[in-house]
Formats: structure tokens, C-alpha cells, sequence
């Protein structure tokens, strides 16, 4: 069995992609390291991840394929999920043979399985939008936990640098320890541990009553759907919104946020 | 009175108006300012009756000098009355924004002192948002009929959307619930803002400095249940309204028993099924190019309640059916029960590269349980039964579903296994993907 094993990055498996058409060869999985576990009878190939490569991949993706199939691989690449890097591979493969008409073959298992996962994650992302629930710390930074299904942080991102343009702003995605630091110019990505407490503005819990207030007047009684409440908005996603009782008491006081220093930097 | 209890009233006086749309605006942020719109529209919470919370939806004030039989804010009813100043509601709604509750404001208000009062205190309260605090954000207005014109000129200008709500589907009903109300002074601001709205589009062809005017158009609601009006009354006007008003949406809200007063209707619950039929059949007439006398006529005026329009349609037109799956072209496919906007797009790109099976027609979304009597798939009949079949409608009646499901965030519910997708209308057109 081949097993291709690589960084965990886009960049990354990119450059495995273009290994195995160099090669010509085709693995049978491709694995990030730390998802790796060392057996007797896997024929192991370490991928070193080679910037020019993958970007030579992502250019022929666009050109070869389509803008829409290159942007469908990151998406599931972000979805996080098992065998997302097989499903990119299968993809694309199918996509060298059938070009800018790929995303037509509904049909086609490879097609269609990339693009329901790509669905899932830009309905998150999309979702996300509206729930990413900002709260003022000290020092007038607006500070947002968010705990999503796939990795969609650097998605969200822009949209909230270009809307909250004028006010400095971090989103946490806790279960990652990732965040998205915005200063009011430009926004980066950096690993950011849970802090264990924050100190919160207290004219910010002025607001965040009224909002709880609005959010239980606004409901019509004798329309009252509960079921329907949730198929919209699960309840993995209630721990984070302030309007929720399950977000009740969860914030003590004081806290430390130190932001190591950026991954990445974007204008 | 305390704001928290200010807001409590407030919006508890504006939750009938079911409008809550963030959709069809383009606003840019402004350097150094605050907020833009997203053009397909974001959700950011669902209250308990599963509706979406876009926007800050707040009167201004419940007190009233009208006296409409229907409305919680008449005149004449007993309850706890507040306003806000224009302040209170920019300062509310910028940092209700900063925290990302909202999408923007969806300003109303009872009639205070007079029409032309409260367009007044209305228009001073986007004023403020926009040059005081430089909120780029969502503004949806109420246009107050009876105000001068131009009080509504300025506030078109500021606003990203304005509704004139018309309510009631008939004069006679007007008369009857809302007498101090006229037909004209409801039409005539929405004539207004229709023309405003064309020659600011046809000036701005010209020159790029001449500012937008209610860019995501204007919507209007009608109430539903609260005067004998049929449903093909009710589906008539919204086609008039849609076709000499060019109005973005019609929203239909089911009459919630908020008195009892002699010449309303005497009803426990709101008739959430009919509404709900309504905003099937409304659709239907915008993106399915149906028109109002083909879903109903003189004999059967109102909706089945055990059938979607469409399927309804259908059975009364058999004649018109099985269709080939392969060679039906568009709007043919969009008449199949079953088969919605996105399913049949998939289906005409998918069969340019290879022929459609039925397998691939429900992974493409297509409702099989109602559309195998109305089709066939490279010349083969997949049906049940046949379309000549008695029990045929039997088969097409879904299993009791419990009542609530209605407005126009439901339906998705309903047909749509991928619910949550979010911006309403976005997911409203993915829902009529399975009507
Ligand atoms: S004018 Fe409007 S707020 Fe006043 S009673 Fe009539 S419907 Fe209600």
C-alpha cells in the first residue's frame, strides 16, 4: 500500500498532488503527519511540501479545470474531514480527463461527493456569518468565540474586516486554537490557547441584556415551533450565542489574551 | 421608563410584521465606518416560532390616533405604551451591530400625533445612523401613508429598503376593519417610491454621484384571515401589486387573534397552513411563471390545504403529463410537482454530458414521492400507479404534518433536507427547488 504523508497544509497536499503525476504513481491514501500511524506493510513517501509545486498545481487547476473546481478542493480541504485528501485527489483526477466540464458530471461519484462536502462547509462558513457573537472586553476589543464543525475562520474572516472595519476585533475558534486578529488595518491568522477568564466591558453587558430581552420578545406565542427552531440553528452552535441560556454564565473575569506571533498576514 | 423596558414593548408591538428579510442590497462600508450589506442576506439567530432575526425589528412607538380593528396598537386597546427617540433607537441598533445580533434596522411605527409627524421622527432616526455614526448597515424603513412626499423622497435616499404595508386584501375590508384608512393614501406613497426608484436608476446610468434610492426595493405585507377575502382575492392583488408596483416581495401573515371585536373573525389559532399555501402560490407566480388564474378560479377559490399548489395544478391538468426528464425543456421541468428551480437547473446542465436516470434525479433534489406520476426517464414510467388512477391524489397527499409550518422561513423545513443554508430568500429559492 502507498501512503503519501505530508505536512497537514493546502500547500502541502498540493505538492503531494504533483508528486504522484511526476511520478506516476497513485497513492493510496494521503495523510497528514499527525494523522499517521507508522504500520509494517505501508509503503510510506514523505511529501516535503514545495511552495513553487503547489502553486504550479493550483494555477493548473484554474486553467485546466476551472476557478470554481480549485475553490471546491480548498473547501474540502478546510471540511476537516476523514479521507477529504483522497476525495480532492479522485476529484481532480477526474478533472485533468474532463476539464472545464468537470463540475457538470453530477453523476460522478467523485464529483458528487466533493461537492456535497464543499456544500457543507459554505453553509457553515455562510451560517457562521450571522453567528460569530462579538463581546466588549476591556479596552474596546470586541472578542468572539466560535467552536465550528470545519475550518472555516479564514473564510469568515474578510467579511467581518470589511464590515467591523472600525473597531479592533478577534475570532477565536476555540476547538482549534486559531484565531483571527483585526486591528483595524489589516487582519491575521495565529494559534490562540482558550483563555481561562476575560474581562469583560461592563457597558457591554448593558447590551447583551437588552439583546437577550429583544430576542425573547420577538417571539410569537401561539407560533411557537421549537422543532423548527432548531433544524435551523442546531444546538452545537447554542454554547456561544449570548441569547441563549446555554450561553448563560459561562464568562468569569480578568483574563490574559496573547496572540503569539502571526501565521499569516492579510490586507 | 428604563430602555430594557422600552425595548420589551417595542418590539413586542413590531413582531406581527412578518417581513425580516436582509436581502437584496450591495452598501459598501465607507472608510473608517461601520457595517455593509450582504446581497443574499444573513440570518444571525431564530427566535422560539423558528422565524429568522436579521434585523432590530422595533417600533418607534405603539401610540396610535388610528383605531384599526385588527392591530394590538389600536387606539382603543389597553396596553402598555412607550417610544424611543431617534437616539436611543441609533445608539441600540449600532451596538447591537458591533456585537454582530443584526444585520441592520427594520424601523416601524404607530401613527403619533400625525403622518407627517412620525415620517418625521422616522426619517431623523436613519439620519442619525447614517451621518452621525456612519452605519453602512441594513435600513429598512416604514413608509407612513398619509406623509408628504417628500419626507418619504428623503428617507428613500437614506434607506436600503421601504414598505408600505397594505394589510388588508380588499377596500371593502379596509372599510370594514380600518376606516380612517384609504385605499389611495396606501397606493399613492408606493407609486411614489416605484417612480423615485426608476429615476434614480435612470440617473445614475448617467452620472455615479446621484445617490441610490431604497436599492433592495420596496415589500408590503397582507394579512391573512382577518377579512372573508378568498385566496384567489389575495393571489390576484399580489400579481397586480407585483406587476404595477414592481415590488421585491409580498408577505403574507397570518391574522394572529389579538382582539375580539365584533367584525373580526372568531379564531383560536392562525390560519398558519393557508398562509403558508400563500407563500407556495407566490412563488410559484414569480419563479415558476405561473400566473394567479391557472392555481385558482371562480369554482375553487381557495387553496386545498392537503395539497401544494403546484401539485394541485397538476392534477387538474393531466393531460399535460408524463414528461420526458430528458428532453422537457426548462419551464416545462419547473411545472413537474417535485421538481424546483435548482433541481431542474441540475438537470438541464447534467443531461448535456450524459442522459438523467431516476437514480441521479434524487441526488439532484427532486421530491421522487410526487414527481414519479408526472414524468419519465429515457422513455420509461417510474410511477406507482399510473396518472390515470383514482387513488392518485391519495398518493400525493404527504402524511398529516403538524399545523405550525407556515412563513417563509418553514417551508424549508418541509422540503429541503439541506435546511441550513441560511439567507432566508437564498434558502427560499433552494425550497422551492422541491415545491
Ligand atoms: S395605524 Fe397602524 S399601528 Fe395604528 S392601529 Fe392602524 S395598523 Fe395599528
Amino acid at each position: 500500500m502507498l501512503v503519501y504523508i505530508y505536512d497537514g497544509s493546502f500547500p502541502g497536499l498540493l505538492t503531494a498532488i504533483y508528486e504522484s503525476y511526476y511520478r506516476r504513481e497513485k497513492p493510496e491514501e494521503i495523510l497528514a503527519q499527525d494523522q499517521w500511524q507508522h504500520t509494517l506493510f505501508a509503503q510510506e513517501v514523505v511529501i516535503k511540501t514545495d511552495e513553487k509545486k503547489a502553486d504550479k498545481v493550483y494555477q493548473a487547476i484554474k486553467d485546466k479545470i476551472s476557478g470554481f473546481a480549485a475553490r471546491n478542493a480548498y473547501c474540502v480541504f478546510l471540511a476537516e474531514v476523514p479521507g477529504a485528501e483522497m476525495l480532492i485527489y479522485n476529484y481532480l483526477s477526474r478533472g485533468w480527463k474532463l476539464g472545464a466540464k468537470l463540475d457538470f458530471h453530477l453523476a460522478d461519484e467523485a464529483v458528487l461527493q466533493v461537492h456535497t462536502v464543499a456544500k457543507k462547509v459554505r453553509q457553515e462558513a455562510h451560517r457562521m456569518l450571522g453567528l460569530v457573537r462579538f463581546r466588549l472586553l476591556k479596552h474596546e476589543l470586541y472578542y468572539a468565540q466560535i467552536e465550528p464543525d470545519h475550518n472555516i475562520l479564514q473564510m469568515i474572516s474578510p467579511h467581518f474586516a470589511r464590515r467591523m472595519a472600525d473597531q479592533n476585533w478577534i475570532i477565536h475558534d476555540v476547538k482549534r486554537g486559531l484565531a483571527a486578529v483585526y486591528n483595524q488595518v489589516e487582519w491575521v491568522l495565529t494559534p490562540l490557547e482558550r483563555p481561562k477568564t476575560i474581562s469583560l466591558d461592563e457597558t457591554g453587558l448593558f447590551y447583551e441584556s437588552l439583546w437577550q430581552k429583544y430576542f425573547s420578545s420577538i417571539a410569537i406565542k401561539s407560533r411557537k415551533n421549537l422543532r423548527l427552531q432548531r433544524s435551523f440553528l442546531p444546538k452545537r452552535y447554542w454554547k456561544h450565542l449570548v441569547e441563549m441560556d446555554e450561553s448563560r454564565s459561562r464568562f468569569a473575569e480578568s483574563s490574559v489574551l496573547s496572540p503569539q506571533s502571526p501565521v499569516k498576514t492579510y490586507k | 421608563m428604563e430602555l430594557l423596558e422600552k425595548l420589551e414593548i417595542l418590539a413586542n408591538a413590531a413582531k406581527y410584521d412578518v417581513s425580516c428579510s436582509s436581502s437584496g442590497s450591495t452598501r459598501k462600508n465607507k472608510a473608517g465606518g461601520l457595517g455593509n450589506s450582504y446581497a443574499s442576506g444573513i440570518c444571525h439567530s431564530w427566535s422560539e416560532d423558528g422565524r429568522c432575526i436579521s434585523l432590530l425589528k422595533i417600533l418607534l412607538t405603539n401610540y396610535c390616533i388610528y383605531n384599526c380593528a385588527y392591530c394590538v396598537n389600536r387606539s382603543s386597546n389597553d396596553i402598555p405604551r412607550a417610544y424611543f427617540t431617534p437616539d436611543e433607537v441609533a445608539k441600540l441598533t449600532v451596538n447591537f451591530y458591533r456585537r454582530n445580533y443584526i444585520e441592520g434596522l427594520f424601523l416601524s411605527s404607530a401613527v403619533i400625533t400625525s403622518p407627517n409627524h412620525t415620517m418625521e421622527l422616522l426619517t431623523e432616526t436613519v439620519r442619525k445612523l447614517r451621518n452621525i455614526h456612519n452605519f453602512n448597515g441594513y435600513i429598512h424603513l416604514k413608509a407612513i401613508p398619509g406623509a408628504d412626499l417628500e419626507l418619504i423622497k428623503e428617507a428613500g435616499s437614506l434607506v436600503d429598503r421601504m414598505s408600505v404595508n397594505i394589510e388588508l386584501p380588499s377596500a371593502s375590508g379596509l372599510k370594514l376593519l380600518a376606516p380612517q384608512k384609504k385605499q389611495d393614501l396606501i397606493i399613492r406613497p408606493m407609486d411614489y417610491i416605484k417612480l423615485q426608484i426608476y429615476e434614480h436608476k435612470e440617473e445614475r446610468k448617467i452620472s455615479r454621484k446621484v445617490s441610490h434610492f431604497v436599492p433592495a426595493g420596496q415589500t408590503t405585507q397582507l394579512i391573512v384571515g382577518a377579512t372573508p377575502d378568498t385566496d384567489l382575492n389575495i393571489l390576484q392583488l399580489s400579481e397586480k401589486i407585483y406587476k404595477n408596483y414592481e415590488l421585491k416581495r409580498v408577505y403574507y401573515s397570518a391574522y394572529v387573534p389579538v382582539s375580539e371585536h365584533p367584525k373580526l373573525p372568531q379564531i383560536s389559532q392562525p390560519p398558519l397552513l393557508r398562509e403558508h399555501r400563500l407563500y407556495q402560490a407566490d412563488w410559484l407566480l414569480r419563479f415558476y411563471g405561473f400566473r394567479a388564474e391557472e392555481l385558482l378560479n371562480e369554482s375553487q377559490p381557495n387553496f386545498d390545504l392537503e395539497l401544494d399548489p403546484k401539485t394541485n395544478w397538476a392534477l387538474r391538468n393531466l393531460h399535460l403529463f408524463p414528461v420526458e426528464i430528458n428532453r422537457a425543456d426548462y419551464e416545462t421541468l419547473l411545472r413537474v410537482p417535485g421538481i424546483g428551480v435548482k433541481s431542474a437547473q441540475r438537470i438541464i446542465r447534467a443531461r448535456q454530458v450524459r442522459a438523467v436516470t431516476f437514480d441521479n434525479l434524487k441526488k439532484f433534489g427532486v421530491v421522487m414521492k410526487r414527481a414519479q406520476f408526472f414524468i419519465t426517464c429515457r422513455g420509461k414510467y417510474g410511477g406507482q400507479i399510473s396518472l390515470e388512477n383514482k387513488l392518485l391524489r391519495q398518493y400525493l397527499i404527504a402524511k398529516p404534518k403538524p399545523i405550525q409550518h407556515s412563513s417563509p422561513y418553514e417551508q424549508l423545513s418541509l422540503f429541503n433536507e439541506s435546511v441550513p443554508s441560511i439567507p432566508s430568500e437564498v434558502m427560499l429559492s433552494n425550497l422551492t427547488g422541491e415545491l
